[in-house]
């Protein structure tokens, strides 16, 4: 699914020149579920922008889906993170004056999909992640976990080979960050390949494997042998609320 | 991503912030309506002027010295015998009369008007197709029995008479007199052309109570519009060899005087258009300030649509369209004000309302124009963000 090798990336400001990623190599397989974690300048986000194709590597190479896309203009970047990629972001970042259903639709546009096919998807996956009777709510009318479920169903529309989600419960609280954790599992136990990254040790817990970045470089590659289950968490929250 | 999706995108931008698409496009709007507004009323007015001019006759022409090059008028320029030979070898003059001007005062029974007195023969009613209130104008036999007669127009009728029909009564022309026969009707027109007060006597008899048998000009008219041209320099060619004075005689006619009328009303709308246009550059401008303004704004819009696999193009697009279509909409509220006025100052000035279809498309095609024009920078300027900058904007 993604094989990088050597990847490394390095910012230039006038003078300086600041290495962000240091020479990163890693494969991850179809279905995968892994969490990218790492303390704030790690080196994570660069990682993030890189394997969502929103920024070129300085060195290495990186294959994605079975094609190298190590040296590609923007428009093929535009056209692979439209089909290849689904973001999912910690400010939801939805478009404010569109529509549940019309941001949904967003990603169908830009793949250039026609209206009819587009809406009917966008209805099914907004369904699918229970949100049929918000279809034409706005973003501002909508709670934190609902805009972020609208989010999910946008990175979905496009059926991608990966789902690279960027701190998806940092702007929630911690029962609705389990509810989206709840989605995320539910798709990877369908077959989704999900990417996480977060600096939340308890939320990276949920993957099946973690990588820890420091300083730009790789320094663990660990299996989580016994994945929490958010669903048996928010479960466990239930009943102590129900009791108390 | 194809053009009709991007049109769809932008109305649904532009309606998602109605109050300011509509201050954005108002500089188009009020330049729109001003180019309209100039173009129809000054359209209309030169139609007005024409009808005005048409008045007088189209197949009209004159002859009289030509002053212009500095020649001076002799006495026996025009003489009576020149109006029949004239007549008789160029085929395309159908009426010809004499013209002589005089200032007289005139007395009636009710009063007194010093007025332009004009001496001429029958056919001048004809080229200038004057119509008749009451009585008949001069004819043939007057001259010849030597009838001592006037026409007055309506106003110097009532002036000397009062109202009421005056055929039969009697004017007083210094120490002569002269019978009332007809009275022209004064029409009103607009320009003023006719506003001037006149009466009519026969030729001869004018040249009888002045004692100067002078001709000042020969008016005449051609058979067709065609011919106008034809006839004139042809009976200008007979003066010169009747009377051996090459170059010394003028030749006009209401065709060549419409035109030129045409040229300056053309002229002011044009320059009076190009200044309205300046307005409208002006709303381009403003156009390209919100554009800019939206674009720093909607930083975080253009990041999330690159996220989600818009293309540098599509973005270009967007943004271009939306400040076509903003423009475009802007033209259309311009077109309907600036018509609404152009409208309005017709019926006000009683004359026809004329936008022509080219006006409109031509104020449509150039708000799209502005729109284009002034999008293009703005609409650049979102294309090439950068995704992972636009998108940690707030």
């Amino acid at each position: 699914m993604i094989k990088i090798s050597k990847l490394s990336k390095t910012y230039s400001t006038g003078t300086f020149t600041v290495p962000a990623l240091k020479g990163i190599s890693l494969e991850i397989e179809p279905g995968e579920f892994v969490a990218i974690t790492g303390a704030s300048g790690s080196g994570k986000s660069t990682m993030m922008n890189l394997l969502g194709l929103l920024d070129r590597p300085s060195a290495g190479s990186y294959i994605l889906d079975g094609m190298d896309v190590s040296n590609l203009d923007d428009n093929e970047y535009a056209s692979l993170r439209n089909r290849k990629i689904g973001f999912v972001f910690q400010a939801f970042n939805l478009l404010p004056r569109l529509t549940a259903l019309k941001n949904v639709e967003l990603s169908m546009l830009y793949a250039g999909i026609k209206l009819e096919e587009r809406r009917k998807r966008a209805v099914e996956g907004l369904t699918l992640l229970g949100l049929e009777d918000r279809l034409h709510h706005f973003p501002n009318e909508l709670s934190g976990g609902q805009n972020q479920r609208v989010a999910i169903a946008r990175a979905l529309a496009n059926q991608p080979a990966i789902i690279l989600a960027d701190e998806p419960t940092g702007a929630l609280d911690s029962q609705t960050g389990l509810e989206i954790m709840s989605i995320f599992q539910e798709l990877n136990r369908h077959g989704t390949t999900v990417v996480l990254v977060t600096h939340e040790l308890n939320i990276a817990q949920h993957s099946r494997r973690i990588l820890r970045m420091a300083d730009g470089l790789l320094v663990a590659d660990e299996e989580v042998t016994h994945p929490l289950d958010a669903r048996e968490e928010l479960q466990a929250l239930r009943e102590k609320g129900a009791e108390a | 991503m194809n053009i009709g999706e991007l049109v769809l995108v932008a109305i649904e931008s532009i309606k998602s912030n109605k109050l300011r698409s509509f201050l954005t496009t108002l500089g188009i709007v009020i330049g729109i309506a001003a180019v309209i507004a100039v173009v129809g009323i000054g359209q209309g007015g030169r139609a007005m002027l024409m009808t005005e001019m048409e008045k007088f006759g189209t197949n009209l022409f004159g002859l009289w010295v030509n002053y212009r090059d500095g020649e001076s008028f002799r006495i026996d320029d025009l003489s009576i015998n020149d109006i029949s030979v004239i007549k008789e070898n160029v085929p395309q003059v159908k009426y010809l009369a004499p013209v002589t001007y005089n200032q007289m005062p005139l007395r009636g029974s009710k009063g007194q008007k010093t007025v332009q007195v004009i001496g001429t023969t029958a056919e001048y009613a004809q080229i200038r197709n004057l119509e008749m209130a009451w009585g008949r104008f001069i004819r043939d036999d007057d001259a010849a029995v030597g009838r001592r007669i006037i026409v007055l127009d309506e106003k110097t009728a009532v002036k000397l008479f009062g109202p009421g029909n005056p055929v039969g009564k009697r004017v007083m022309i210094m120490s002569n007199s002269a019978v009332v026969v007809g009275v022209i009707k004064s029409d009103s027109s607009m320009l003023g052309f006719n506003s001037q007060q006149v009466a009519y006597m026969p030729w001869s008899f004018l040249c009888r109570l002045t004692d100067w048998k002078v001709i000042h000009e020969l008016q005449g008219s051609a058979e067709s519009k065609e011919e106008v041209e034809t006839a004139m320099n042809l009976a200008k060619k007979i003066l010169e060899r009747r009377h051996n004075a090459p170059n010394h005689y003028y030749a006009y006619s209401m065709e060549q005087e419409m035109q030129s009328a045409n040229k300056v009303t053309g002229i002011m709308t044009l320059v009076i258009g190009c200044i309205a246009g300046i307005s409208l550059l002006v709303g381009g401008i403003g156009v390209m300030n919100i554009m800019l303004v939206s674009v720093t704004e909607r930083t975080r819009e253009i990041g999330i649509r690159m996220a989600l696999g818009a293309r540098r193009k599509d973005i270009l697009i967007q943004f271009i369209i939306e400040s076509i279509v903003l423009c475009l909409l802007g033209g259309f509220i311009g077109i309907i004000i600036g018509y609404g006025g152009a409208l309005l100052v017709a019926k006000l000035a009683k004359w026809p309302p004329l936008v022509s279809v080219w006006t409109v498309v031509l104020a449509v095609g150039f708000s799209m124009a502005v729109g284009l024009f002034f999008g293009i920078y703005p609409a650049n300027k979102a294309s090439k963000m950068d995704p992972i900058e636009a998108l940690r904007r707030d």
